[in-house]
């Protein structure tokens, strides 16, 4: 389970100062999507980088399973799964030492990883690339690397960040499917993303957020409910207008 | 897609795993880059054939001067003076007549004549008498015709001078009451150690060159590409990330610095050999000597490449810091060229000029002592160390991930 609190973080001092969190607050619970969508700069991304525990939040706190990031970066980092938006592979090691790596960076090691490995690129369908460089790799090819590189430690929490992003349909249905599986089989997981679509069809619960903190939160049709909207994207653009006060 | 079943998954946990785990990913990436590669292995042998460049043409210009060469010098009244027609013939130089200075002045301005002589007409009746030398120096090869015209000249003066003594019973030295004899209390006397003493500098300059790709690309690089994010994310303490990439780097500076070193026995060896007159380089065992005084130079090297990377806005900026920083520790190196200076036990606790100091020994064959090595190493390596801990500190701030 994945806890923000009242996180606060601002960037820059006197007047370039930008306050990209003014008191965020979400559960993201296990067994379930949680989908944090927002406008571009809402804090959507701060957020997840101070629960990986690359930033410090100036005041708040979160946690992984219940172990403060603050204070155990590397324990909750541990029980953290992520694919960060920048997928960021090195063009000269293959699909399958991206792997190796990350498994080894949590620990993992000897003939059990690289069964591991085998199995997560044969589940992932790597079997054509896993040996080749990523210099060259498709947007689908290096999300796969990136998926399994954040999934080889088997973390219980994932932190997907825009995860269909430049996927073709075949590919953006396969990571869906990935994902309500292991949602199914008891993983926490919070997404961002701005394919309503893909949110509308995933998530169990979502938490719209502006201006650096939560706007509404709730299940779909509980958010549908309070705006009388049909689909998630009309319930997006009214819970965004009005807290923008009224224009779109 | 369906999930993946990890229960087989063994965990060996430590910190030597993770360092030796992102050690062995930083060689191998880096072993595939042509840059890196480059770097590594064709730069360190520029330096070194560049003075055995130098050391050969010296060696083949004294061997020059001292085999006696036949050319032809532009004579302006040679009539005067057929003693010295005759004594200059018969040192294989041919003397040719001119009718004026102007045409020898041509003929040399030309290039068609090296060097000339106006003998002045009263030459045959004087006990003494002065020739002028026409010079054209902008042409080097006449340098060295002049001056063994010059030479042959003074033969006969000697000559003359001892006669003239003889004959109102004076000694062959009477004129010199002071003789000069040469000693030279270095190993090696003569212009090959001006080349040798280069190696330290340029050695130092290369140490400061081998690594530096790898600083970049494995810090600022890494956040340029977006590889720095994921990293981050994996439970290890950012200082021994920082740690094995350093190492890493250590490595390619070492691999770096030794064939630099080798290449310098090897290739100065070589241009030594190809002269008589050029002393040979020091043994094989006092570059490997280098080498070993060089490693704490490997590490400070380093950990200030790592220190600027992180601190450094992009691969550009780092590679405009990073590309003037060799020169730093290499200037002392080059003005020791001119103007060499033997390391006392202060010196040698000067992080980096400490290392010079032994390595200007080591390059002419001198040797130092263990308290000099340990002195320095230890000094170096301190200040290696605190610069290291700086860099971790400063790879830790929110900043180091975040771009520009």
């Amino acid at each position: 389970m994945i806890k923000m609190r009242a996180l606060k973080k601002s960037f820059g001092v006197g007047q370039a100062r930008v306050d990209a969190l003014s008191g965020l607050s979400l559960d993201a619970r296990d067994g379930r999507v949680t989908g944090l969508i927002g406008p571009n700069g809402a804090g959507k991304t701060t957020a997840f980088r101070i629960v990986y525990g690359l930033l410090t939040a100036d005041s708040g706190s979160a946690s992984v399973d219940g172990i403060d990031v603050g204070s155990e970066r590397m324990e909750a980092q541990r029980a953290l799964g992520v694919l960060p938006d920048v997928r960021g592979l090195y063009p000269r090691l293959t699909a399958r030492e991206h792997i190796r790596y990350f498994g080894q960076l949590h620990g993992a090691g000897g003939s059990a990883l690289e069964d591991d490995i085998n199995d997560l690129i044969k589940r992932l369908g790597m079997e054509d690339f896993a040996d080749r460089r990523a210099k060259g790799f498709s947007r689908g090819q290096e999300l796969k690397v990136a998926l399994g590189r954040a999934l080889v430690h088997r973390p219980q929490n994932l932190i997907l960040d825009e995860p269909t992003n430049g996927l073709d349909v075949m590919s953006s249905r396969s990571v869906r499917d990935l994902i309500k599986e292991m949602r199914d089989n008891g993983h926490c997981i919070l997404i961002s993303s701005h394919i309503m679509s893909e949110v509308a069809a995933l998530c169990d619960d979502l938490v719209i957020i502006a201006n650096g903190r939560a706007i509404a939160t709730g299940t779909p049709d509980e958010l549908r409910q309070q705006t009388g909207a049909d689909d998630i994207e009309e319930v997006f653009v009214r819970v965004v207008a009005k807290e923008r006060g009224g224009a779109i | 897609m369906s999930v993946p079943d990890y229960n087989k998954a063994s965990k060996t946990n430590g910190r030597m795993a993770r360092l030796m785990a992102i050690f062995k990913k930083e060689v191998r990436d880096h072993m595939r880059d042509r840059r890196t590669l480059l770097l590594a292995l064709i730069y360190p042998l520029l330096a070194p054939l560049l003075v055995a460049g130098g050391l050969y043409l010296a060696g083949t210009t004294i061997q020059s001067e001292r085999t006696a060469v036949a050319f032809d010098v532009a004579v302006i009244g040679s009539a005067n003076s057929p003693l010295l027609m005759k004594h200059l013939e018969s040192y294989d130089i041919t003397v040719v007549e001119m009718s004026s200075v102007i045409e020898a002045k041509k003929l040399m301005l030309d290039g068609d004549m090296p060097v000339g002589l106006v003998v002045p007409e009263n030459a045959n009746n004087e006990k003494q008498f002065t020739v002028q030398m026409l010079m054209n120096l902008s042409r080097v090869s006449n340098l060295r015709l002049t001056a063994r015209l010059e030479r042959v000249i003074n033969i006969l003066n000697a000559e003359l001078s001892k006669e003239r003594l003889a004959e109102v019973g004076l000694e062959e030295d009477f004129a010199k009451p002071i003789k000069i004899k040469d000693v030279s209390v270095t190993r090696l006397p003569n212009i090959a150690i001006f080349f040798y003493n280069m190696m330290p500098p340029l050695i130092i300059f290369m140490i400061f060159l081998g690594g530096v790709h790898l600083a970049i690309d494995t810090t600022v690089g890494e956040r340029e590409r977006g590889s720095l994010e994921p990293l981050l994310l994996s439970p290890v303490e950012r200082w021994i990330l920082l740690l094995a990439k350093s190492m890493a780097a250590v490595l390619f500076t070492a691999i770096t610095s030794f064939i630099n070193i080798a290449a310098f026995f090897v290739f100065c060896g070589w241009a030594a050999s190809l002269s008589k007159h050029l002393d040979q380089p020091p043994a094989w065992y006092m570059f490997i000597a280098m080498f070993v005084v060089s490693i704490p130079l490997m590490a400070i090297a380093v950990a200030l490449q790592m220190s600027i990377a992180v601190i450094t806005r992009s691969m550009k900026e780092a590679q405009i810091y990073l590309g003037l920083l060799p020169l730093v520790p290499a200037l002392p190196g080059m003005i020791m060229v001119f103007k060499p200076l033997s390391p006392g036990t202060w010196d040698v606790m000067v992080p980096v000029f400490g290392q010079m100091l032994l390595l200007s020994r080591l390059a002419l064959d001198e040797p130092v002592t263990i308290v000099q090595v340990l002195t320095a190493t230890a000094s170096t390596t301190v200040a290696a160390a605190a610069i290291f801990w700086l860099a971790a500190r400063w790879f830790k701030r929110e900043k180091m991930f975040l771009l520009g």
